[in-house]
């Protein structure tokens, strides 16, 4: 690799043991961007799945229910996909840190999140009636523009780290 | 914040990625000019067997290249284990030369002691 410059903190996680053992390992690298895959594939699906239905398709299926089910599975992936995010952050740290790609990328997760946790304190609170064979709320639909947008913006950026 | 300032950023971000794609790039292949290929035989002076890809750096008579080799998993699977590219050992690549820097080239393959490995 490229020698390590940049600020001391970020030195420091690259040259860490977990960060050699990221780079060195001969599978270990594979399997983390397995897990981290698995990951998003089950966050990512959910929310287009959800978004999908807010946007008008499959009416017949309450909001609710699939709220309910989508939701903690979306919750139990950030369970492998934060952890397997940071090492693949930590064997890469200056590299990562000084990519465009990469601030774009968590720019947009901060703000994926920010539209989920306005849209359930908000438009969702009135879920009751429009959660079956109903035209949601224009907010709601807006809100599920911006979570597809932001989610496949997130995943480009993700793709774009190993190219730029 | 309100829904519109998430959208625009959002826009924004994915108008971002597109417009940056074209400002460095060193990893794909398409970093590198296919329309220029290079042989070059030197001695490996350091390695990185790592990932994504290894590494050697190649002194060749008139300077030292840092060449981008496969992901370690790749070598070790076509038989070019970490032991092969130890410091002082004589090699020769063919691969491109990098369209950013012109220090790095992509190897398309590697030839040690008369072996010859594909890494793409």
């Amino acid at each position: 690799m490229h020698q390590s410059v940049g600020p001391a903190w970020l030195v420091w996680l690259e040259t860490s043991a977990v960060a050699v053992a990221m780079r060195q390992w001969l599978w270990l690298y594979p399997i983390v961007e397995i897990v981290h895959i698995v990951g998003f594939v089950v966050l990512v699906g959910a929310a287009v799945m959800f978004d999908l239905r807010l946007l008008g398709l499959s009416r017949h299926l309450p909001v609710r229910g699939m709220a309910w089910h989508l939701l903690p599975w979306a919750r139990t992936s950030l369970l492998l996909v934060i952890p397997s995010g940071l090492l693949m952050f930590i064997a890469h740290a200056t590299e990562m840190a000084a990519n465009p790609a990469f601030r774009v990328k968590l720019a947009c997760i901060a703000a994926a999140g920010l539209n989920a946790s306005l849209f359930h304190r908000g438009v969702f609170q009135s879920v009751s009636r429009w959660d079956q064979e109903a035209a949601a709320p224009a907010a709601a639909k807006i809100a599920a523009i911006v979570s597809l947008t932001l989610w496949i913006s997130v995943i480009t950026c993700g793709r774009l780290l190993a190219y730029l | 914040m309100s829904k519109h300032m998430i959208s625009m950023l959002g826009i924004l971000g994915l108008l971002m990625s597109l417009w940056i794609g074209k400002a460095t790039g060193h990893h794909g292949w398409s970093g590198y000019d296919s329309g220029q290929t290079l042989s070059l035989t030197g001695t490996i002076q350091e390695s990185g067997y790592e990932h994504p890809h290894g590494y050697v750096k190649l002194a060749v008579p008139d300077k030292v290249w840092f060449v981008v080799l496969a992901p370690p998993s790749r070598m070790e699977n076509r038989g070019l284990p970490r032991t092969m590219l130890k410091a002082g050992t004589p090699a020769s690549v063919v691969g491109y030369p990098s369209r950013s820097d012109p220090q790095e080239m992509r190897a398309e393959r590697i030839t040690i002691d008369g072996q010859t490995v594909e890494l793409r």
